[in-house]
């Protein structure tokens, strides 16, 4: 009897220690790695798709539907929000990021997207540039920024 | 004094680039349009026997400055200029001078939801290969010196950038991404090296090009994980003897045929890129109408040990004629063999320190020298077959 309730207990405690990590993995794992793609409030489209948003960012993609040019920003690429937005966001590595802005910046055949200094100036930028992309960790909560959204 | 010359420019240009960025912390003097962009690089080389870049054998010859400034300004929503000048003293096949790498002004005609389409005109770089168009460029290169069995240093003025107009378009789908270049233009080849490699070093006249087109698709996947490439050339020279000439007026035509296959990992980078070069020598007199082939490829891998320090790898090999990869035709006219081919194993290591400062050091183990500049070397019959080259950089950039 006494042996039937300490198994019990165990396999309860064995569950317990299994949903937690569950829960750790569903939501404390991606809340540390969260960002958020977001645009100033003028911009036309509301959702992307993953080619979409890389040709944005490797900066191939240079206007809107609505014929506005895009203002890209980003975060050094040693920053860890910009890191986590360039693996989770757009499946690709920083040095490749990288690679792509430096061709077409020394090749003299585009532009590379502007680095800001940390994610208050994200917020400021994008809020006040008509036309405006970038990242952030969490929602803003600021009426001129809006979240972009994936297909 | 001639010598230190290049002291002085150097200084110069170190003052203009600190105005430009002081002008550029000061940000009302300077409009947001306007981008700039710019490096430094310092080379040393040390070679066992041999000369690159001045006198590095039995010594160490810092003669490859590298300094760059490029600007980019936007006037319309469509229209882009940039403009890089390129100081630029290699050895003794380039002596330090300032000039205009590129200047475009690059319209962009139409864009759809998958693509666009645009053209550019001016001085315009040369898409070639998986380098060509930042070739100077140390950060974007994996090596201090490129693979040489295709990107030559020697004969560059023909590949570094030419006159003209482009037309590009890009194209997105869902299983990946394809760019189209195709430039037509006047290539800047006209010096001693590129003289000296195509009619060897008794030739005194001057060599000339003609326009010439230069074309490449590209197809990237995954935002440039996997890369391929085609790219081909078509260049033609003509050669104008002087009075004393042993070599009569001709004409050479090029036309290489690359193409290059590249991963980049998190960590791991592999590169592959092969050349077959079509040669066609007409109308010299002492020279027979000959047609031959080149062949050179290169394999190489690297890998990210830390977030900033990487190792690399590669195996580069070059033979300028298929036919005679031995070299038995420079030996009937009293040449070493081994100016027909070369091959070289290297071995580096580079360090990011910070995102805009990079030192690097490999080691290349050569045999032949086919690559090797005859400003350089001016007695071709005391080169040595096996030679060892050292090499150290060191990169900033803003």
């Amino acid at each position: 009897m006494l042996q039937s309730l300490l198994s019990e207990l165990k396999r309860f405690i064995c569950l317990k220690t299994a949903v937690a990590s569950f829960l750790i993995y569903v939501f404390i794992v991606p809340i540390a790695n969260a960002t958020e793609i977001v645009v100033n409030q003028s911009v036309p489209v509301r959702e992307f798709s993953l080619n979409n948003i890389r040709a944005i960012f490797t900066m191939r993609q240079r206007f809107w539907p609505n014929g506005e040019q895009i203002k890209v920003f980003t975060l050094a690429d040693q920053h860890s929000l910009h890191k986590s937005f360039s693996k989770n966001q757009l499946q690709m590595f920083p040095h490749q990021l990288r690679r792509v802005w430096d061709r077409i910046v020394f090749s003299g055949t585009g532009q590379a997207p502007v680095t800001l200094e940390n994610e208050q100036e994200m917020i400021d930028k994008i809020s006040t540039t008509p036309s405006a992309i970038g990242y952030l960790s969490r929602d803003p909560d600021n009426e001129k920024i809006r979240l972009f959204v994936s297909q | 004094m001639k010598r230190y010359d290049y002291l002085l420019v150097n200084k110069f240009l170190v003052c203009c680039i600190g105005l430009l960025i002081s002008l550029q912390v000061q940000a009302q003097f300077w409009p947001e349009d306007l981008k700039v962009h710019g490096f430094l690089t310092q080379n040393f080389f040390h070679t066992s026997d041999n000369n690159v870049y001045g006198q590095s054998d039995d010594g160490i010859s810092p003669g490859l400055t590298e300094i760059g400034l490029n600007l980019s300004y936007q006037p319309f929503k469509r229209l882009t200029l940039s403009a890089q000048g390129l100081y630029r003293r290699a050895g003794k096949v380039g002596g330090g001078v300032v000039r205009l790498d590129y200047g475009v002004a690059d319209l962009n005609l139409f864009n759809y939801q998958n693509g666009r389409v645009g053209i550019r005109g001016g001085r315009i770089k040369i898409p070639f290969g998986l380098y060509n168009e930042t070739r100077d460029v140390a950060f974007t290169n994996p090596t201090i010196l490129l693979p040489q069995g295709i990107y030559f240093d020697r004969s560059r003025s023909l590949l570094v950038s030419a006159d003209g107009g482009s037309l590009y378009a890009d194209h997105r789908t869902e299983f990946g991404d394809f760019y189209f270049k195709f430039n037509l233009g006047m290539p800047l080849g006209d010096n001693e090296e590129i003289r000296s490699s195509i009619l060897g070093p008794a030739a005194k006249g001057q060599i000339k090009a003609s326009p010439a087109f230069a074309t490449q698709l590209s197809y990237e996947l995954n935002g440039g994980e996997t890369v391929f490439a085609v790219s081909f050339m078509n260049l033609k020279l003509k050669y104008q003897p002087t009075v004393a000439d042993f070599i009569s007026a001709g004409n050479t035509t090029i036309r290489p045929l690359l193409f290059s296959a590249q991963y980049n990992g998190e960590k791991l980078g592999l590169t592959a890129e092969y050349q077959y070069r079509w040669n066609d020598y007409k109308g010299y007199v002492v020279i027979a109408n000959t047609q031959f082939v080149t062949e050179s490829w290169y394999i190489q891998g690297s890998y990210r040990f830390l977030p900033q320090v990487q190792g690399i790898v590669r195996y580069d090999t070059y033979s300028s004629d298929i036919e005679d990869r031995g070299g038995q035709r420079a030996a009937r006219n009293g040449l070493p063999n081994h100016l027909a081919y070369a091959k070289d194993w290297m071995l580096g290591i580079r360090w990011d320190i910070t995102p805009t400062l990079m030192l690097r050091t490999e080691y290349h183990r050569v045999h032949g020298t086919a690559w090797l500049a005859q400003s350089d070397n001016q007695d071709q019959s005391k080169t040595k077959q096996d030679w060892d080259l050292y090499a150290l950089q060191i990169s900033y950039r803003f």
